[in-house]
């Protein structure tokens, strides 16, 4: 909302603040002011100026030498406009070294077509006071002197406008009047509604009854309609107006129509001028609308409407919708004569509906989803008959008509307002500050709340029609603190009575995030929405939430897989030319929902890996990852998770059952992660398919690790005895077949090495030179302890032959 | 034996031989092991004064103790040299380590593994909820997709206003949503468990936003209190210790009114702007805060005794607060990140820098 600071001046005769200190109060009460924009800045520096003479410019034909007279010296200057007046005629002039801040430009000597020229004659446009630029700014003869300056002599072309974040509960700061009546109580001014009443019943033109009859057939989305007409009118352009609209950014119609905008700025209320003899049959009717019809708006577009509209119609069909927009076909024209003006109440969940159905939202629309005062119909009306006489001329039309439910007069029946009990002891049980009950009282009524009945522990308010959204006790409790300003309220610790976590996830998704850090992931934060197609492409759940109104079929389903988001990450990347991805994501899949449950999708905890580029820096020799990196960063992460007693196991996932549980998975490198025998996850290189899908090469890897089983926290572990005796380490080498892999051959050597084997650890593969083709080398670390003494070597040498032999037998593997 | 010379004479010759001659091979050697060698070739088994002793038993006897007294003598002279020579060379071994040139450090560290990097969006959420368990608030999860009535009706949103227009919301095909504030919690808190009760509520929360300054996806943290006499002083007051443990000390925090349909009074909260802050405290004010010293960070309120009584909560024996906060803009406050949208494409260049 755009408040003009001489306007709210005007109805605040008392407010002498800047529009800084008006601003600031505004907003230290809720009404947040967002600008302070000054309107025709230029016009504190520019003056009037007559015409004295004129002659065509020497050389250039399109240009004019004009003389003027700026109540001293004439002076000649150069002017392209074609509407220059003769001579008496006044104009403006921006003298040398005047700013234009409209144009952002500064008047500097300069020579147009090689004479000089020291200052210019201004349009509307250049001084920032409309968007005229069609030629310079003739201001009518006589209105002012030669001289004077410009703001002086026209006051109305020089404001400030505060430029207002309105929350959507007050309505009534969507008018003048409502503003006016918040900054004088913010103020503690008095404040009056402007007495707009007594200014035409008008003389021989006929009674509104015999012009126009008005039948609302939907009293519920429309209580109260009223009308009244001005006849003989002038239909002109209004340069009185013309300023002040511009300057709250409407645009200066026609008389009539300014009066309807005006007025609208003034109340907060809308209301609409329809040109009475193009009310067709002189009838209006308020009714719903028939599935199908049609109407074009004023905005040219057909709009088909449903049974939920609420329509302005005539004799012969629809001429508005409700509160939102007028039709072209009995709109104010030049040659109007005669006006019909619409006050009206309109239900504002009905005007929002239809509004949104249609994909429109106007100055009419916003306030009346906000809720306009439903009692000051007849005020507003008075003020556009008012208003249209003085600028179009014209009698009203005797009477008024108030059409509430089956009631017609000429007066309205005021609505009912609120009353609401305000308990003192409650402004010290919410605001934890003593204020006197009568400084709140007063509040109240600065804001326009009559006080029915008082006494030191409690009293009756009546809430005033203009505040819709003072409902309650708690609504008068913040009025009063907002005009006391929170400034007020001291900072006080309160004595926390502790809660416990509820659900848990928070606190694993941050452990789940320390153990992926710790081993040198980053971490990505990927939608929670996907694409079924994203999904398909890695054989994931088929997604059971799926959106209504998606931004695109991108993002048109929740995920059942947290590699989209992350491929996605990596492709981002690769764009980038980034090869090195390690990243991690956690959050939430979006599956089935439990049975007997609450219905809503079974929201599980998971974390995300996706590896992508090479290992090794400037020492070694780089490698691209591969499949045991995911292992190696997959058994790592839920390890830590798990606690160190935690039997995490990655099992190497068969062909089969690669293609039903991981179809995503290159089947070479799929595998599963187990937690004491419950598989939580799988790892390995991305299926090329999958790949392709988005876009990606080879070298993908992916991990996904379900977090529910980890809730609980990691298991404790528990202290064993530090061994007191040396261990014996031995090696051996064996050569075996490919087919046979290292865990099976790991598992021997730990089983046949027996009771004393402590640990036995692989430290070396190795394939070629001596070794033959389809064989590798598998060298094992064994190391030996007893606990109760130092071993011999013959102990150690006797397992160890064991070793030898078994692995021998089992695998067929040669000692190397 | 007559024409023989005298081996005494000999011996002494050698002697003195040795005793001009074994200084200066020391100095000749310049390593440690060559060093040794040398001595070895004089004092070793097989070494050269050992010859010269074993000259000994042809010597007359009654020269013998003589002589003997003599090469003893001179093999300390020579232990001695070694010693001295040994530590020279090792003292010119230090002074040229540690003269020579220096190892080429802007060479990468060599780190077992590095340490990986938190989003920006975690850190501030990590941050924030370890600043209100110090505070006493536990934490309360709740879920991303929910029952429109956690989300709007229980917490007083009215149907068809525009307040709803603050939060356009993602339907799902089974008339859920996808939350569009961490306030469903509130909800879930105060339907499920009985006061007191003081919960932080951090989560992912969904608008149909998608433009240069909104992603459809962000984060919210919400912290509410619920208690007897619980009073708006109260939450100013644990504004106030927020503002001063997550944003640092001599933050003024300042509460505007607002309108969000769940609270009643409402407020936005400003803090003291944390670009133009001074050394004194003050701040001169820049163009982040449009010259006003403060920027907004969160919405706050006491919660409305609709949202209590739709609960089932008393609201003339119970009152609470709410506070909410998105953690994009806290995280783009705080480490200088000028758009949104870098937050959600997780380029590794982006993430490394947090
Ligand atoms: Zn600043």
């Amino acid at each position: 909302m755009k408040a003009s600071c001489n306007w709210l001046r005007e109805l605040v005769p008392q407010l002498d603040a800047s529009p800084k200190d008006i601003a600031a109060r505004f907003t230290a009460a809720g009404l947040e002011v967002e600008g302070i924009v000054e309107f025709g800045a230029a016009t504190d520096s520019c003056v009037v100026a007559s015409v004295v003479s004129m002659r065509p410019h020497p050389t250039k034909s399109g240009l004019r030498l004009v003389t003027v007279d700026r109540g001293g010296p004439q002076q000649e200057l150069v002017c392209g406009a074609p509407n220059v007046p003769d001579p008496g005629g006044l104009v403006v002039l921006a003298p040398l070294g005047t700013h234009l801040p409209a144009k952002n430009m500064t008047i500097g000597k300069r020579a147009i077509a090689g004479v000089e020229s020291e200052g210019m004659l201004c349009s509307e446009d250049e001084l920032g006071l409309g968007d005229d630029h069609d030629g310079i700014l003739v201001l009518p003869a006589g209105s002012a002197k030669p001289g004077d300056r410009l703001s002086k002599a026209f006051p109305w072309m020089r404001d400030t406008i505060l430029e207002i974040n309105l929350t959507p509960n007050r309505p009534d700061g969507l008018g003048h009047i409502g503003l006016g009546r918040e900054i004088a109580a913010l103020y503690g001014f008095s404040f009056a509604v402007p007495d707009v009443v007594g200014t035409g019943t008008g003389t021989g033109t006929g009674e509104i009854g015999q012009l126009v009859t008005i039948e609302v057939r939907d009293p519920e989305r429309c209580p109260h309609y009223g009308a009244a007409a001005v006849v003989d009118i002038t239909i002109a352009p209004s340069p009185t107006t013309r300023y002040r609209l511009q300057s709250l950014g409407v645009r200066s119609i026609s008389n009539v129509v300014d009066v309807t905008n005006l007025v609208m700025l003034a109340w907060g209320h809308p209301m609409h001028a329809f040109d009475l003899d193009r009310v067709r049959g002189n009838r209006i009717i308020v009714r719903r609308a028939n599935e199908g019809e049609k109407l074009t708006t004023l905005d040219g577009i057909e709009r088909t409407l449903v049974s939920d509209d609420l329509l302005i119609c005539d004799g012969e069909g629809p001429v508005a919708l409700a509160g939102i927009m007028g039709g072209a076909s009995s709109e104010i024209q030049p040659d109007t004569k005669r006006v019909l003006f619409e006050v009206a109440w309109f239900d504002p969940r009905s005007v929002r509906r239809t509004g949104r159905r249609h994909g429109m939202h106007t100055e009419s629309s916003h306030r009346f989803e906000r809720g306009v005062d439903p009692g000051d119909v007849a005020q507003v009306l008075e003020h556009a008959v008012a208003m249209t006489r003085s600028l179009a001329g014209g009698n009203a039309a005797k009477h008024r008509m108030h059409v509430q439910d089956t009631r017609i007069a000429g007066e309205p029946t005021p609505p009912a307002r609120r009353a609401i009990t305000l308990r003192a002891h409650r402004l010290a049980d919410l605001l934890g500050i003593d204020v006197p009950f009568t400084e709140a009282v007063a509040i109240l009524e600065r804001l326009g709340c009559a006080v029915v009945s008082k006494n030191d522990k409690s009293c009756d308010v009546l809430v005033p029609t203009h505040r819709p959204d003072l409902g309650r006790e708690v609504d008068l409790v913040e009025e009063v603190i907002r005009v006391l300003g929170m400034d007020a309220i001291p900072a006080e610790l309160p004595a926390v009575r502790a809660s416990r976590d509820v659900g848990g996830h928070e606190e694993l998704a941050r452990r789940a995030r320390e153990a992926a850090i710790s081993v040198g992931l980053s971490e990505a934060i990927t939608y929670g929405f996907t694409s079924a197609r994203a999904l398909e492409a890695l054989g994931a759940p088929k997604p059971t939430v799926l959106l209504k109104n998606p931004l695109g079929e991108h993002h048109a389903v929740m995920r059942t897989s947290l590699l989209p988001g992350l491929l996605d990450a990596v492709a981002n990347a690769r764009r980038q030319s980034e090869r090195e991805v390690r990243e991690f994501t956690i959050g939430p899949v979006f599956l089935q929902a439990k049975a007997g449950g609450d219905g809503l999708p079974n929201e599980q905890l998971r974390i995300g890996v996706v590896l992508a580029g090479e290992r090794g820096g400037w020492l070694e020799k780089p490698q691209a990852l591969d499949a045991w990196d995911a292992k190696g960063y997959a058994v790592a992460i839920a390890q830590r998770l798990g606690g160190t007693p935690a039997k995490v196991v990655a099992v190497p996932a068969t062909r089969e059952e690669a293609q039903v549980h991981a179809p995503h998975l290159h089947p070479r490198g799929a595998a599963f992660l187990e937690l004491g025998g419950r598989r939580i996850g799988s790892f390995g290189p991305l299926h090329p398919d999958a790949a392709e899908a988005f876009g990606l090469d080879v070298g993908v890897l992916v991990a996904e690790i379900d977090l529910e089983p980890f809730v609980t926290g990691p298991l404790l572990p528990q202290y064993a005895t530090i061994p007191r005796f040396p261990a014996a380490t031995r090696d051996v080498a064996l050569v075996v077949k490919d087919e046979i892999r290292a865990g099976e051959v790991e598992s021997a050597v730990r089983a046949a090495a027996g009771p004393l084997a402590e640990g036995v650890q692989l430290f070396d593969r190795f394939v070629g030179g001596p070794i033959p083709a389809g064989s590798s080398s598998l060298a094992f670390h064994v190391v030996y302890r007893a606990a109760d003494r130092t071993l011999t070597d013959a102990e150690v040498d006797a397992a160890h032959a064991n070793v030898v032999k078994a692995v021998g037998d089992r695998f067929g593997a040669t000692l190397r | 034996m007559g024409a023989e010379t005298d081996p005494t004479a000999t011996i002494d010759n050698e002697l003195s031989a040795l005793r001009e001659a074994f200084l200066p091979r020391f100095r000749a050697a310049t390593t440690e092991q060559t060093l040794r060698d040398e001595n070895a070739k004089i004092l070793g088994k097989k070494g050269e004064l050992t010859r010269i002793l074993a000259m000994l038993g042809k010597a007359p006897p009654e020269g013998r103790k003589a002589i003997g007294a003599k090469v003893n003598a001179l093999k300390q002279e020579v232990e001695a040299g070694f010693e001295t020579c040994l530590r020279d060379l090792r003292k010119a071994g230090r002074e040229a380590d540690l003269s020579a040139p220096p190892f080429d450090l802007t060479l990468p560290g060599r780190v077992p593994v590095a340490l990986g990097h938190k989003h920006p969006i975690s850190i501030v959420r990590e941050e924030v909820v370890a600043v209100f368990r110090q505070l006493g608030f536990a934490v309360h999860d709740g879920p991303d997709v929910e029952h429109e009535a956690n989300n709007f009706t229980k917490l007083g949103f009215p149907p068809d206003h525009p307040a709803t227009d603050m939060q356009d919301s993602f339907w799902t095909k089974s008339n859920h949503l996808l939350r569009t504030h961490t306030s469903n919690i509130q909800i879930r808190a105060m339907t499920t468990l009985k006061p007191p009760m003081a919960f932080i509520a951090p989560g992912t929360v969904y608008r149909r936003d998608d433009d240069a300054t909104h992603s459809p996806m962000f984060h919210q943290i919400e912290a509410f209190l619920i208690d007897r006499k619980v009073t708006l002083a109260h939450l100013k007051g644990v504004l106030a210790e927020f503002a001063e443990r997550l944003f640092g000390p001599n933050t003024p925090v300042r509460l505007r009114p607002s309108y969000f349909p769940f609270v009643e009074p409402g407020a936005e909260v400003d803090i003291g702007c944390v670009f133009c802050k001074q050394s004194d405290g003050t701040r001169a004010g820049c163009s982040l805060c449009k010259h006003t010293g403060y920027i907004e960070v969160l919405g706050c309120g006491m919660i409305h005794p609709v949202v209590l009584e739709n609960c089932n909560i008393d609201p003339d024996e119970w009152s609470g607060f709410a506070l909410g906060m998105g953690l994009e803009r806290i995280a783009m406050l705080r480490y200088g990140i000028p758009n949104i949208k870098l937050m959600f494409d997780n380029d590794p260049r982006f993430l490394a820098q947090f």
